[in-house]
């Protein structure tokens, strides 16, 4: 049996693993896993509506995850991903908000808002890795902090400066105009624009990290700062070149629920993605090949759960279940996985 | 106990590592393994510890065949292996350390344990303190505990697999005589070894491998040329001591003082010139590390200046060394030379000049298989670089440097490399000192090492810096007494 | 990585085969007769103790009185459901057969309102906000929208009765959650019950009350970014506020109240929301003002179901007859077990005093700052409720948002 087939095999036994687990917990609540199965699939894949649907919830959750390959290339776990993508979100709308009005033409008006997006979290991130580098505060306690900050800083522009006339209310800033949306494909939800912006993202990073020297410099400080030291590779500017492109990407994640999504800055406008990408990023163990169709899966999932209330009166946190069982029993596998690769090349690396 | 191993096989692939190997050994002596890197000496004695299985052949014990399926059966039969690398849980105290393994339920008996490790320390003398985290040891004390645990789980046969390697000359000796102590208490210890004069010193008798068939035996005294002849099938030597002319000054110390928390080292001045190779001799912590870090940018300098090639880099980082032609390669291989996971390959893409931003995956991988065979490394192209031998990986290190180099700044360059190996590598370095006029500034703990290959010599004592001693006056007695503290004199005193 | 894509689309192809095999065979056969259907979208899970239990129960309260048929979809907000809007979820049940939708929380202003214009067939119920009011200040014109609040302003100055009631240092804290013109109009009125019961049933002088409100800054403890109610709780108790009336979704002032009991403190709190509250710590607790939106959803649904559905806004009060009656009140008050007996006859009288006429939003009024709110004798008009700009005077506390 030779390493790829043995990946696959692995890959194939944790999901069995997953979905045996979650068909047990099913029936536990009586219900019938295969019509819960059904019907989830049904709700996601069952009509072109559903999938455009599908692929909305997809683009945040790609980009999002698309920056954490980056960090976690460099070795770094950028939990203030969250913080990013509101910041991203808080960019978005604050340049939306200072145009929308002008004579700008709203292509144009997007444009620098997205960007803008892209700007405000990679602001967000660069400030975590100054803490890091220059502040020694390791990366996962300033990005949580910095997290709390940026949720907080939300809640007080919604309630605050940007507050909707008469009363400030938890369903966000006032909606922006319909101009002022991306564009959307016909009858469905789905922008183009948006789609596009995901998968252009992941293929670049995808090649930034296989193809280029940036990718392998950073792969090497990832694995071990003192060595790539002594190669020549400056460590410190590739932790916060990784942190900076990290945050653009969450950034323009952010960006997308305010211009394609919510239309709006509501007090959750991150909807958890930041923590969902960590998850598909362990998932996948940090392989940019896997990013494009697991977060698609979980997008999927996610959507496709609405019908378990609906339909079966059942708890739609079972499709949490799911994904984190696949977890789980990915990263059992994957420690398996290393145990026989491990031997594997020792044998080899005898001969 | 005696063990027999019986016409054992073993093949990874194409290559035959293990081919009909029948070893008889008895208790109560030391037997050595003898051979250069990937003659067969680590998968033979993987097999008898249980790591791996033969692929055919048996092994016995005290006549009757047994059958292993995990080091842990090994350890029930009661055979135990000591790695190159000790494995070890460094967060952990060297009692829990101690304990690991222990076969017995949830509550280990942690006094019994205390007890039992203060005995055998005792027994053998080894001063392990059951409190001290396992990191704070050296690997010569490692090494102790890893023996000391292994006889308390009721190990008869010991398998020492290069236990030297990286250790200083004192732990050695005192390595020796415990091996000698368990020989005598009737244990059986296997010691493996690439280094003719440990044999000599050491084992009752000698079996020596060669591309993983048993190419013959001897016993004391040994015919060393002939021991030789059978590791690499043909003579070897060292080479005559070629004269290169020096070219300028490439390093210049200028009473440099450079100090950590433990020693400080001061008032050094040298001058390295092109072509010029300078040997650090001293027990292992003297300082030699110390000095050759700060040469390289990697230690800034409490006093003092450092140029190269003229110009003043005191204070600059490694980086700003390296653009002036500097390299530095480091004795820990895996946790300073080479980035784990990356292939060995990427690795050359890294040690490369960048052109453009996208990688030449073809170019990069031809250059690697021309490295591989210049090299003469043991590995492939796109396997990760832990996957090599100890040997291997030092190949790659130096298979890594660039061509053109000013100066080139070495932690024990031939460290775990056989003889052959060792000498070829010397050569190479040598033709860089030559054809290439780079200066060379290395420490080593092996005298014979420095004593060929250095034009002149540092020898550190504790934080004190001799002035420099021309190699080809110097005598291994005389560099002995002065790594002992002996008659020293520092070049700050002589200076002054 | 070819090889595994085909193999995804090979299992996905085959389980959709077996599943949609399966699938055939369990889905239910239409029933003869149509049951009016309607939907639910609720901003947490519907069996959360609070808030949106009280809306799912209140729905099977109609589906059982009208027999008609609840579609629910619960946890929608976007941390819950990433990727989605309460939007498309109102669309996805319209497609399951939901002739009308009920938005269940302020979260979801902006998706009823969109809902409403793309879908004028469609019926639309908002609970708790002013859309559809069109004396308001954010009245939206759309026939298919209504919505519906509660006057918990009765149930708060019954939460300040039973305080003021109960006090022996006579000072009172309110636990608020984040500052806008309902949280302002709400602590308000427990201040304005607390004071009329303790200048009234109580004798003593208005000026010798304390009623301070602490601001953690949301409807719930959010580690990092709200203040910590434990802590708020714990503060209020520790210097002299021995009644902690609570404003927010969760219980730290009961819980905190009971360690404080336990540790033989005289403390109590009043919490809110969901009608068996008190259930959680009973020795401390001195009764519950809850909201009950069956008897509205059921008048609004029924409307609709016989095709006389007119746009309303719903600001609903008790029925003063029986204010804890399930079918005809919106808002009730729980007395709970640590109510004295002198104290519960006094908000028993008070609350009849209320079914009366008795009116505490009537002049002379001054809000914190001391500007006049209503002169004497001058009554309070709704929209002067419930855009009240400030707190009123004789309450510690902000009242409006730092920056």
């Amino acid at each position: 049996m030779n390493e790829r087939n043995a990946n696959l095999l692995f890959a194939t036994i944790a999901i069995l693993v997953a979905l045996v687990f979650t068909s047990f917990v099913l029936v536990l609540a009586g219900a019938s896993p295969v019509a819960a199965y059904w019907y989830i699939l049904k709700g996601s894949l069952g009509s072109w509506t559903k999938v455009a649907d599908v692929l909305v919830a997809w683009v945040p959750l790609l980009l999002v995850t698309t920056g954490l390959l980056i960090t976690f290339a460099a070795g770094l776990w950028n939990i203030g991903i969250e913080g990013q993508i509101v910041l991203g979100g808080i960019f978005t709308t604050w340049v939306l908000r200072l145009l929308q009005h002008s004579a700008m033409a709203p292509g144009l008006i997007l444009f620098l808002a997205i960007a803008a997006g892209a700007l405000g979290g990679a602001l967000w991130a660069v400030l975590a890795g100054v803490l890091k580098v220059y502040g020694g505060v390791n990366e996962i306690f300033g990005g949580l902090g910095l997290d709390f900050v940026a949720v907080a800083l939300t809640l007080w522009l919604i309630f605050g400066p940007w507050k909707r006339p008469g009363i400030g209310s938890m369903s966000g800033t006032e909606p922006f105009p319909e101009s002022l949306w991306l564009p959307t494909l016909g009858h469905t939800r789905l922008s183009l624009w948006a789609l596009l912006l995901g998968i252009v993202s992941i293929a670049l990073v995808y090649f930034l990290l296989s193809g280029t020297y940036f990718g392998l410099k950073l792969k090497a400080v990832g694995k071990n700062p003192r060595a790539a030291y002594l190669l020549g590779i400056p460590a410190t500017r590739y932790l916060m070149s990784a942190f900076l492109l990290s945050g653009l990407f969450a950034g323009l994640a952010g960006a997308v629920q305010v211009t394609a999504v919510y239309h709006r800055l509501i007090p959750a406008i991150s909807s958890g993605y930041g923590w969902l990408g960590l998850m598909v990023s362990m998932l996948i163990n940090f392989q940019p090949a896997w990013a494009a169709p697991v977060t698609l899966f979980f997008a999927i999932l996610n959507i496709g759960s609405i019908q378990l209330p609906i339909v079966l009166q059942l708890d739609s946190s079972l499709s949490g279940v799911l994904q984190g069982a696949l977890v789980l029993s990915f990263l059992l596998m994957a420690g398996v996985r290393q145990k026989w690769v491990a031997r594997l090349r020792a044998e080899e690396g005898e001969a | 106990m005696e063990i027999e191993l019986r016409h054992i096989h073993k093949t990874f692939g194409p290559v035959h590592a293990n081919n009909d190997i029948t070893l008889n050994v008895p208790s109560g002596i030391i037997q050595g393994l003898l051979g250069e890197n990937g003659a067969g000496k680590s998968t033979l004695m993987k097999i008898l510890s249980g790591y791996f299985h033969p692929d055919s052949g048996e092994i016995r014990i005290n006549g009757s065949p047994i059958v292993m399926h995990s080091p842990a059966d090994a350890l029930r039969f009661g055979i135990g292996m000591l790695h190159q690398d000790p494995m070890d849980f460094p967060p952990m105290r060297v009692l829990d350390n101690f304990m690991v393994g222990y076969p017995q339920g949830l509550h280990p008996p942690r006094k019994e344990a205390r007890a039992a490790l203060k005995k055998i320390s005792d027994q053998f003398g080894f001063s392990l303190d059951p409190d001290a985290y396992v990191d704070t040891l050296t690997i010569g004390e490692r090494q102790q505990l890893e023996i000391a645990r292994l006889l308390w789980l009721g190990a008869q046969v010991l398998i020492f697999d290069e236990p030297t390697t990286g250790i200083s000359a004192q732990q050695k000796d005192s390595l020796f005589a415990a091996l000698r102590r368990l020989a005598k208490e009737g244990k059986t210890v296997i010691f493996v070894t690439h280094k003719l004069e440990e044999v000599e010193i050491l084992c009752d008798r000698v079996a020596v491998l060669r591309a993983g068939k048993l190419v013959g035996t001897a016993t004391p005294p040994y015919d060393l040329d002939g021991l030789v002849r059978m590791m690499f099938g043909k003579a070897v030597s060292k080479g005559k001591r070629t004269p290169i002319e020096f070219g300028k000054p490439v390093l210049q110390l200028k009473n440099l003082a450079v100090e950590d928390s433990r020693l400080r080292i001061e008032g050094v001045n040298l001058e390295v010139r092109e072509g010029e190779v300078i040997g650090l001799a001293g027990m292992e912590g003297s300082g030699q590390r110390q000095l050759l870090r700060a040469a390289a940018g990697l230690v800034r300098p409490v006093e003092g200046e450092i140029w190269v090639d003229g110009h003043n880099l005191t204070g600059k980082t490694y980086h700003d060394f390296l653009r002036r032609g500097v390299a530095y390669v480091p004795a820990s291989r895996l946790e300073e030379g080479l980035v784990p996971t990356l292939s060995l390959m990427e690795h050359v893409i890294l040690a490369n000049e960048q052109r453009g931003l996208v990688i030449d995956r073809q170019a990069a991988l031809e250059d690697t298989r021309k490295r591989i065979q210049t090299f003469n490394i043991r590995g492939r192209p796109l396997l990760p670089v832990e996957s090599l031998s100890g040997g291997n990986q030092q190949r790659a290190l130096l298979a890594l440097l660039r061509p053109g180099l000013r100066l080139l700044l070495m932690e024990h360059p031939t460290r775990g490399l056989d003889i052959e190996s060792a000498i070829w590598v010397w050569s190479t370095l040598k033709q860089r000192c030559r054809e290439e006029r780079t200066a060379i500034f290395f420490m080593s703990s092996d005298l014979e090492e420095i004593l060929h290959y250095s034009d002149r010599i540092l020898v550190f004592f504790s934080g004190q810096v001799s002035e420099p001693i021309p190699a080809e006056s110097a005598t291994t007695e005389q560099l002995g007494q002065l790594i002992g503290g002996r008659g020293f004199k520092t070049g700050k005193e002589a200076s002054s | 990585m070819k090889r595994f894509w085909w193999l995804l689309v090979a299992a996905l192809v085959l389980a959709g085969m077996v599943l949609s095999a399966c699938g055939k065979s369990s889905t239910p056969t239409p029933e003869a007769k149509q049951p009016f259907v309607f939907g639910m979208l609720l901003v947490g899970p519907y069996n959360d103790h609070g808030w949106s239990q009280a809306h799912y129960e209140a729905g099977k309260y109609v589906e059982q009185k009208l027999g008609a048929q609840m579609l629910y979809v619960d946890k929608v907000n976007p941390a819950d459901r990433p990727g989605t809007t309460a939007e498309q979820l109102a669309e996805d049940l319209v497609s399951k057969g939901a002739k009308l939708i009920i938005f269940n929380s302020d979260d979801m202003k902006d998706a009823a309102l969109a809902f409403a214009k793309k879908h004028p067939d469609v019926y639309v119920i908002h609970a708790s906000g002013d859309v559809s009011w069109k004396e308001g200040k954010d009245y939206h014109d759309l026939s298919n929208l209504s919505s519906v609040m509660g006057k918990m302003i009765y149930g708060k100055m019954m939460a300040g009765c039973a305080a003021a009631m109960t006090t022996d240092t006579g000072q009172i804290g309110y636990l608020g959650p984040l500052i806008n013109d309902e949280t302002r109009r709400l602590a308000s009125s427990a201040y304005l019950g607390a004071k009329y019961c303790w200048e009234h049933y109580r004798g003593k002088d208005p000026k010798d009350l304390k009623f301070k409100v602490t601001w953690i800054g949301f409807w719930f403890n959010i580690p990092g970014v709200t203040s910590d109610p434990t802590q708020v709780a714990d503060d209020f108790f520790n210097s002299g506020y021995d009644v902690v009336i609570s404003g927010i979704d969760t219980t730290e002032a009961l819980v905190e109240a009971k360690k404080f009991h336990d540790q033989g403190k005289n403390v109590y709190a009043v919490p809110y929301d969901f009608k068996d509250a008190c259930s959680e710590a009973p020795s401390v607790c001195l009764g519950v003002p809850y909201f009950n939106w069956g008897p509205s959803y059921l008048k609004l649904i029924q409307a609709a179901q016989d095709g006389k559905w007119q746009s309303t806004f719903m600001w609903v009060g008790p029925d003063w007859k029986d204010i804890n009656n399930p079918d005809t009140s919106a808002i009730g008050f729980e007395i709970g077990d640590a109510l004295n007996d002198k104290a519960s006859d006094a908000v028993t009288t008070f609350i009849d005093e209320l079914a009366n006429g008795l009116n505490l939003w009537t002049g002379p009024l001054n809000l914190q700052d001391g500007t006049v709110y209503l002169r004497d004798g001058e009554k309070a008009t709704d929209q002067q409720i419930w855009y009240l700009p400030q707190l009123l005077e004789g309450m510690e506390g902000q009242s409006v948002q730092q920056q």
